[in-house]
């Protein structure tokens, strides 16, 4: 682009928008590792005590490894199943002249438009007449089925821009359209496959509305609600500790985010839930 | 968190708050202190009702000569003291068969049936009156029933005008200053850095989306408590420490617009961001010849340009910001009183997570159904708005 003013006031002015976030993240990593004094900005110390969770349960919690292999569950179960219903219905959606095609896609671009977080009461009710309330298999199928019209949006782009000559050349070739689809099409929205797989798993994996009100008791809970429990019951704030937990809670979030940013940016800027 | 949806078939329970209500619709309030203080009493109406039921003679005999007219608080206390007789029930479903002739109350107690109901109530004694009946047998069912009274209350309750300008304030000040706002600001002034520049701050903008609901706004919580930083900081100035999420309305407001706002300009910047790398150097390039400014450059290029994205992103943002709650349930939760109570959460709360613990499935439902109906209506207005023909065109390949 064109240099004809100067960068710097547009820099130093990005910047002072940017103080907030840079403190809190900022602190996020120091304070996990050291001591403050009360009313100081500074830390004075080094210390580990605020990882001990890792070792020791935190009074009155399950062990933390337990919520972590709940949550590990929850968002691979959410991303198995996003994965292959969309990879398959999408390719039907997008390729094969169903009937009731056409009120199939209106009504998976009217769910994904629509925010359905407004349907947890009707959810909560249901999930407590089929016995599913308080479950991990409950509240799996929930998240994974309102991520779907998302997935399936998704990926019907990624085969909507498969060229036709590739699946017209295999079914000349006497490929079944499934062997087409498994080995022609398929690999071509690879790309499409892995960024929804990354996108529905981080989605899982911060996902906390669904947990709390679905699936709070101690043996099923994912960290997102282990966290937010732990910040609610305490009586003196430590917030090193719970930054602590944080951090631990989120180091996926933030290693997948630092290898596949550009990606990531991609899919939640592609008129995507926001 | 209470279980009784009543979806599985409704029962007849009787609870302090369904007492209060009756009394708010001018039901006799002595009748109801009756009903609602929960007491066991000796009485020679109860004994004779417990002798007809084969209670052992001897149990009916001990209580008539010693303990008439005793009283009892809670069920518990009377089984207890039924417990230390020298007849004592041996069993104890001999025990629960026995206590339920002596009750003089049936609050929080819970029925199966309308019939096992109505003879409770009568057994209780009071003289009710047919009407007075029904009402009591109507208010106490848990179960389906079809009615217009939530919406009713809706349009009556004073909170819920409050609840609607809270949410208006919140989803136009969001919206304008940061997801749309904000978002520009951010999009153009990193389309004009040097890229490395630009990926940095846009990483850091993104952050906010990316991290963990419940993390982020812990950070919030960090930067904005009594010991927080933003104290530490002035301290020093000698401002006294305060909770800056939570002492006065318009600081919670500040706060929950802040929190919101820096999770929704990332999707604005990304979106406007790609649509302006879309426009033609050439445009640009031309003007600056011709001596226009950068404002001018902005104004009459970018902008017209970026017009439709602009459009997408706030119709999408406004219909996000009416329906999430996450991030102010996890913050202010509402508060200060009710003033950060919009309308989500409004829901939520009255369903799911009420402070005192009478749960109102069907008042929180309908309130979201208002919210489902809204949401329909503008996720098909933006699907007509947005390339909805061309996404549902048919496929090629078996035509």
């Amino acid at each position: 682009m064109s240099h004809n003013l100067k960068n710097w006031p547009i820099v130093v002015g990005l910047i002072l928008a940017t103080i907030p976030i840079m403190l809190m993240y900022l602190y996020l990593f120091v304070d996990t590792f050291t001591d403050t004094l009360p009313g100081e900005m500074i830390p004075n110390r080094f210390t580990l005590v605020h990882w001990r969770f890792l070792w020791e349960n935190i009074e009155g919690k399950a062990s933390v490894w337990l919520a972590m292999l709940n949550t590990l569950i929850f968002a691979g179960s959410v991303t198995l199943i996003v994965l292959s219903v969309s990879s398959t219905s999408s390719y039907a959606l997008s390729r094969l002249n169903l009937p009731f095609r056409r009120q199939f896609l209106v009504g998976v671009l009217l769910l994904h438009a629509f925010p359905s977080i407004t349907l947890i009461i009707a959810i909560f009710l249901i999930l407590q007449m089929v016995g599913l309330y308080n479950t991990l298999i409950g509240v799996i199928l929930v998240k994974a089925s309102l991520q779907l019209p998302l997935g399936i949006w998704i990926m019907k782009g990624f085969y909507d821009s498969v060229p036709w000559e590739i699946e017209m050349a295999g079914i000349q070739d006497g490929a079944s359209r499934f062997t087409v689809w498994y080995r022609l099409v398929l690999p071509q929205v690879r790309p499409g496959f892995f960024a929804l797989g990354l996108f529905s798993f981080l989605e899982g994996w911060s996902e906390y509305i669904l947990p709390t009100v679905l699936a709070p008791a101690n043996d099923v809970q994912v960290l997102s609600v282990f966290l937010a429990q732990l910040i609610q019951d305490d009586q003196h704030f430590d917030f090193n500790l719970f930054k602590s937990v944080g951090l631990f809670y989120a180091t996926p979030v933030i290693i997948f985010y630092l290898f596949f940013q550009d990606k990531l940016m991609n899919i939640y800027g592609g008129g995507t839930k926001g | 968190m209470s279980t009784s949806t009543g979806i599985t078939g409704g029962s007849y329970q009787t609870t302090p708050s369904i007492l209060r209500s009756l009394a708010d619709q001018g039901f006799d309030r002595s009748t109801l202190k009756h009903i609602g203080t929960e007491s066991y009493l000796v009485s020679e109406r109860g004994l004779q009702a417990a002798a007809k039921a084969g209670t052992k003679t001897e149990l009916v005999e001990e209580l008539r000569e010693r303990y008439l007219g005793e009283t009892f608080a809670s069920r518990r206390l009377f089984e207890r003291f039924l417990k230390t007789l020298d007849n004592r029930p041996r069993s104890t479903r001999a025990l629960k068969t026995t206590s339920p002739y002596f009750r003089k109350s049936l609050i929080n107690e819970r029925f199966n049936g309308e019939d096992e109901f109505r003879r409770a109530l009568k057994e209780l004694g009071l003289d009710l009156s047919r009407e007075q009946t029904d009402q009591l047998v109507r208010a106490s069912y848990t179960g389906w029933i079809w009615t217009l009274e939530n919406f009713r209350k809706m349009f009556l309750l004073p909170e819920t005008r409050q609840i609607l300008l809270n949410t208006g304030f919140y989803v136009a000040s969001t919206l304008l200053l940061f997801n749309v706002g904000f978002a520009l600001v951010l999009a153009i002034t990193t389309f004009y850095l040097p890229k490395g520049q630009a990926a940095i701050f846009r990483a850091l903008w993104f952050l906010p989306r990316i991290t963990p609901s419940v993390l982020y706004v812990l950070l919030w919580k960090w930067l904005t408590w009594d010991t927080g930083f933003i104290n530490a900081v002035v301290a020093n100035f000698g401002v006294t420490p305060r909770n800056w999420m939570l002492d006065t309305a318009a600081n919670a407001w500040v706060t929950v617009i802040l929190i919101n706002g820096f999770i929704g300009a990332s999707m604005g910047m990304i979106i406007f961001s790609s649509a302006m790398t879309a426009i033609p150097k050439q445009m640009l390039y031309a003007s600056e010849v011709d001596g226009a400014n950068r404002w001018q450059q902005i104004r009459h290029i970018i902008l017209p340009q970026i017009k439709w994205p602009i459009l997408f992103v706030t119709v999408y943002q406004t219909l996000s910001l009416l329906t999430s709650f996450e991030q102010i349930f996890l913050s202010t939760d509402g508060g200060p009183g009710s003033s950060t109570e919009v309308w989500a959460l409004s829901a939520y709360h009255n369903a799911l997570d009420n402070y005192w613990g009478n749960l109102q499935y069907g008042y929180g439902a309908s309130l979201a159904l208002v919210l489902v109906v809204v949401g329909v209506i503008m996720s098909l207005l933006y699907l007509r708005l947005f390339r909805f023909k061309e996404l549902v065109k048919l496929p090629r390949i078996e035509q």
